[in-house]
């Protein structure tokens, strides 16, 4: 036998113990302009501090998490503490730079600018000599 | 090789016993969301803690001015209107907040102290804190 037990372990090992809280999709509204790409995500009971816009090549991940305030006995519960995530693919072209988020009211206001180089523009058509 | 699978084995029952557990879930939920009305959103919870109770409404993207609650007794009606914040000039890819206006009421268990009602709005979270009436209040009964 070898002393090898990485697998049984690493559950120990982890720094932070997290609750297995259920993962649920965000709806969101998806716009588009010249200038950006704008996306809504419905994300009510999400603080600022629980929320994570992550973005890495062309792949932009949106992950929050909310905790229900639970306090006495419950007469019915209809919504619960649960994990938003949802990850979407986005075109190479976007300014990750000028990306701007903005949580109000539980909505994620997500403006993702295109790059100088992938706004359309228009081409002066120049006279043959 | 044998040591190997040997070692492998718990891990593997782990991940066995977790996702059974997962999917036991999930058919519990399934199976309560059938067992009693299927609600509408906005979605709520509704706590009991004695003196008072919590009323807490899933509004995502609701100001205080599209919300009106009304309560008369034991009967409290929350109705909203979304407005759809379609902003101009874009085009758009995808929709799927629902942009409804919406009315639930509720038959409150014991009656509320209307004036003492409080109501905030907290990341898209209405929370409601509804006192019980003196009459429906919990007293201590003494033993002569």
């Amino acid at each position: 036998m070898t002393d090898n037990k990485d697998i049984t372990t690493t559950k120990e090992k982890l720094p932070e113990t997290r609750r297995d809280i259920p993962s649920i999709t965000p709806v969101v509204d998806i716009f588009e302009n010249d200038e950006e790409i704008l996306l809504h995500a419905d994300m009510p009971g999400v603080a600022k501090k629980d929320l994570t816009v992550y973005i890495d090549n062309g792949t932009l991940d949106i992950t929050g998490t909310r905790e229900t305030l639970k306090s006495g006995a419950a007469d019915w519960e209809e919504f619960d503490s649960v994990e938003y995530r949802r990850t979407f693919s986005v075109p190479q072209t976007i300014d990750v730079e000028k990306i701007d988020a903005q949580l109000k009211n539980g909505v994620l206001k997500l403006h993702l600018p295109k790059s100088e180089a992938a706004k359309p523009r228009i081409i002066e058509i120049k006279k043959a000599a | 090789m044998w040591t190997r699978v040997i070692n492998r084995g718990p891990g593997n029952i782990d991940l066995f016993r977790s996702q059974l557990n997962r999917l036991f879930n999930e058919f519990d939920n399934t199976y309560t969301s059938f067992g009693r009305q299927a609600a509408t959103p906005p979605f709520t919870n509704m706590y009991d803690s004695g003196d008072y109770f919590t009323l807490q409404a899933e509004v995502p993207g609701l100001t205080k001015e599209d919300i009106q609650i009304k309560i008369q007794g034991n009967y409290l009606e929350i109705s909203g209107n979304r407005k759809a914040e379609r902003p101009e000039g874009y085009k758009a890819h995808r929709i799927e907040q629902q942009k409804t206006a919406f009315t639930r009421s509720f038959t409150l268990p014991t009656e509320v102290n209307v004036n003492s009602v409080t109501a905030e709005l907290e990341d898209g979270i209405l929370i409601l804190t509804l006192p019980k009436a003196e009459a429906a209040k919990a007293r201590q009964i003494e033993i002569h």
